[in-house]
């Protein structure tokens, strides 16, 4: 499957997510569209069972039998591959129940290695929506040499990128839910004596509310395409997915429950179930500070009249 | 858009850019924001017509580039990013010459649009009056039949360029119905015919643009009635979709914010300056894949209106955001009288034109209308 194909999925699997519909759930993105592929690019043997990630920073990783003798630009040498590993994975996706895929800088460069919660101690969590975000502690956690893999940066950069573009494609999905049940919504509640959107007023904020939609999705759909024929090179595509992706949300959110009333504040409605997902997403592999930073970068590192080829992609 | 990604068009896309900057090394392209609005340079567009970049989705038999619409869209959207002066063909280009080709007659088609793609012959819109702006439909201006033609009695308003076009493709009634959208008709009106008078209206810059174009008994022949009599309505909304969904509808500032990078880059930027910059870029970013996707559905022949609709809120609000975030991001006094082409210059021009973003065309509120008009269909079927 093409990765546009994939993220249409991922896409569905936001908009249905917390429903009880069979496709709904998250964690299955976490595994098929970020860590497995990429764990299969690594060629890591895996146990079987789910998948999450992540790119973790801040963790003190070092050899785990050092070459006292052997000191290279890098600091001590290994006399294998293995690693021990202190530091925390914080707010994994459903880490209590599934294998983490772990991206760090270690002592001689990035590396990708698999751990195993059981083998932590799991502080559980969960986000705005209720999705288990849980906080593993690693204290000298080992790595076999087998499992940890030296990986080059594209992978890496790689990585972040297909972690944030499937976050964003169910940022998609959970949008165009927000506007289907506003939507429908407004057609059937009945206030001064019609649906309320024949209301001018109404009208207004609801034709936003599907363009903000509208708008993530394009540039998902875009940053999509972009991935699937430039791979780690899509960086300013899916940067810019994400950034609008995180920015779109308070006004989709906003609006939305503004056109549900009093009910959309409540159990009573499924509207929760995906703006307390937006309000959530959107800080989730990066939010619209970190990439959007990253876009401001990027264009203040070239000439100003190469602002409008950046945008496009082409030079 | 993967269309866009294919070897030609990326030659293309570079083709124009050569071009660009010979023309800035001449003193024509000077980055200018709404340069599609008041940038009127005959020569200029006479050279982009020699290119064949006038005109491009025109038949070849019409004299065009029978290229479609992505390939137009390249161009277009090279030069307004650049701010380059190209209102003298715009209309033109956008919308006659598409209008012509599908309602017009052989005659006119063999008349106009050869000219058009030859940059030798420009175009206006009559359609607003005093009383008609949102609801168009109220037209008061009159076509009676007389022998041989039609006699047009009426005043048009906000009519761009009438003072320095050829034409203008007028809307007029034809003949009273219950149903106001019955009985328009569109005409092509030579605007140095007998009748016509055209009297400035200056924008709140002092620059002219804008007319009452009074038509006094002007005599149209036949042949100049544009399409069938009585189906004004279906093909003023039909050009709708071509007018509202291109790069001019979130590029017109555009050329500002490479003024503030162009400010930024000898300076270290702040976190705050980088976030908000970048901000902006993903949103135009966005705004364009969607306006994309527009285009490509016209190139299909697909129906677009309500995409298109959506395209011209989204990305003319952005067009004005802009404007300020920009002020934000590097703060300046807007001074309209400081050198041309300086960030404060540019900064008063851009704010001085914001405005006009979300009227022209069709106003936001209308076009959010025909948006939540259309979900709410597809809502209901479904
Ligand atoms: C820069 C520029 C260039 C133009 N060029 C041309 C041209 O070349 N030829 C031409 O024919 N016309 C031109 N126009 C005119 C343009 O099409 C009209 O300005 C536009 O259709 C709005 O009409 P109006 O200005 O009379 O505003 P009005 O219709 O009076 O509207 C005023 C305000 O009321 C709102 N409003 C009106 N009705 C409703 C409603 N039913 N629901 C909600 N809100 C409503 C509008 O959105 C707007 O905010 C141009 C306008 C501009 C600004």
């Amino acid at each position: 499957m093409s990765i546009p194909q994939q993220l249409a999925r991922v896409r569905t699997a936001g908009c249905t997510a917390g429903t009880g519909s069979a496709a709904g759930s998250a964690p299955l993105t976490e595994d098929t569209f970020v860590a497995r592929p990429l764990a299969e690019r690594a060629e890591l043997a895996l146990r079987e069972g789910p998948l999450t990630y992540c790119l973790a920073t801040g963790l003190v990783i070092r050899w785990a039998h050092p070459a006292v003798f052997h000191v290279g630009p890098a600091g001590t040498m290994g006399d294998d591959a293995a690693l021990r590993v202190c530091g925390t994975l914080p707010r994994v996706p459903g880490a209590r129940g599934a294998t983490v895929l772990v991206a760090a800088q270690g002592p001689g460069g990035p590396v990708l290695f698999p751990v195993d919660p059981a083998r932590t101690s799991v502080e559980t969590g969960a986000n705005l929506a209720g999705e288990p975000r849980d906080t593993l502690h690693l204290s000298d956690y080992q790595v076999p040499a087998e499992l940890a893999r030296p990986v080059t940066p594209e992978l890496l950069s790689e990585f972040e990128l297909r972690a944030a573009l499937s976050r964003a494609a169910l940022m998609a999905g959970a949008a165009q839910r927000c506007v289907q049940l506003t939507v429908a919504h407004t057609a059937t509640r009945i206030q001064f004596g019609r649906p309320l959107g024949h209301f001018q007023a109404v009208k207004q904020e609801e034709a936003r509310l599907i363009e903000e939609s509208a708008l993530v999705g394009a540039a998902v759909e875009a940053a999509g395409e972009a991935l699937e024929r430039l791979g780690a090179e899509a960086r300013f595509e899916v940067a810019a997915a994400k950034a609008q992706a995180s920015a779109s949300v308070a006004e989709i959110a906003r609006i939305a429950h503004q056109l549900h009333g009093a009910i959309g504040f409540t159990e009573l409605s499924e509207l929760r179930l995906a703006t307390t997902r937006l309000w959530s997403w959107r800080d989730e592999d990066g939010d619209e500070a970190y990439w959007s930073a990253r876009l401001g970068r990027a264009a203040l590192t070239q000439r100003p009249e190469q602002l409008w080829s950046l945008l496009t992609g082409a030079n | 858009m993967t269309a866009l990604q294919s070897v030609q068009t990326l030659e293309l896309r570079r083709e124009v850019r050569r071009f660009l900057s010979e023309e800035r090394a001449r003193g024509t392209v000077l980055g200018r924001p709404d340069s599609w609005l008041t940038g009127w340079h005959p020569e200029f567009s006479r050279r982009l017509a020699e290119r064949g970049w006038v005109g491009m989705a025109l038949p070849k038999e019409y004299g065009g580039g029978g290229l479609g619409f992505l390939a137009r869209v390249v161009v277009i959207e090279e030069l307004l990013a650049a701010g380059a002066p190209v209102s003298a063909h715009w209309v033109a280009d956008r919308q006659a010459a598409p209008s012509i080709l599908n309602h017009g007659s052989e005659e006119q088609k063999k008349r106009f649009l050869p000219a058009i793609a030859e940059g030798r012959c420009f175009f206006s819109i009559g359609m607003s009056e005093e009383q008609a702006g949102s609801d168009l439909a109220s037209v008061q201006t009159r076509a009676e039949r007389v022998a041989g033609g039609w006699r047009l009695t009426g005043t048009k308003k906000w009519t761009g360029g009438a003072h320095c076009n050829d034409y203008a493709i007028v809307l007029a009634r034809t003949s009273e119905h219950e149903d106001r959208h019955q009985g328009l008709s569109q005409f092509i009106v030579d605007l140095r015919a007998p009748g016509v008078r055209v009297e400035p209206i200056r924008l709140l810059t002092g620059e002219h643009t804008f007319n009452y174009f009074h038509l006094d008994g002007v005599e149209v022949p036949d042949g100049m009635l544009l399409g069938k009599e009585g189906d004004g309505w279906a093909q003023v909304t039909g050009e709708l979709a071509f007018e509202r969904s291109g790069p001019e509808r979130y590029l017109s500032t555009f050329p500002l914010l490479v003024a503030v990078v162009r400010e930024l880059s000898d300076k270290a930027a702040t976190a705050d300056q980088q976030v908000r910059l970048g901000a902006l870029m993903a949103r135009l970013y966005a705004v364009r894949q969607l306006s994309l996707g527009v285009a490509a559905a016209l190139d299909e022949g697909r129906p677009a209106d309500v995409q298109a609709a959506l395209v011209k809120d989204l990305g003319t609000r952005l067009e004005g955001e802009l404007v300020h975030e920009v002020r934000r991001i590097l703060p300046v006094a807007a001074d309209a009288g400081a050198t041309p082409g300086t960030y404060p210059e540019l900064l008063a021009l851009a704010l001085l034109h914001t405005p006009a973003y979300t009227l022209r065309g069709g106003t936001n509120e209308i076009l959010r209308g025909i948006i939540t008009r259309a979900v709410e269909h597809k809502e209901q079927q479904s």
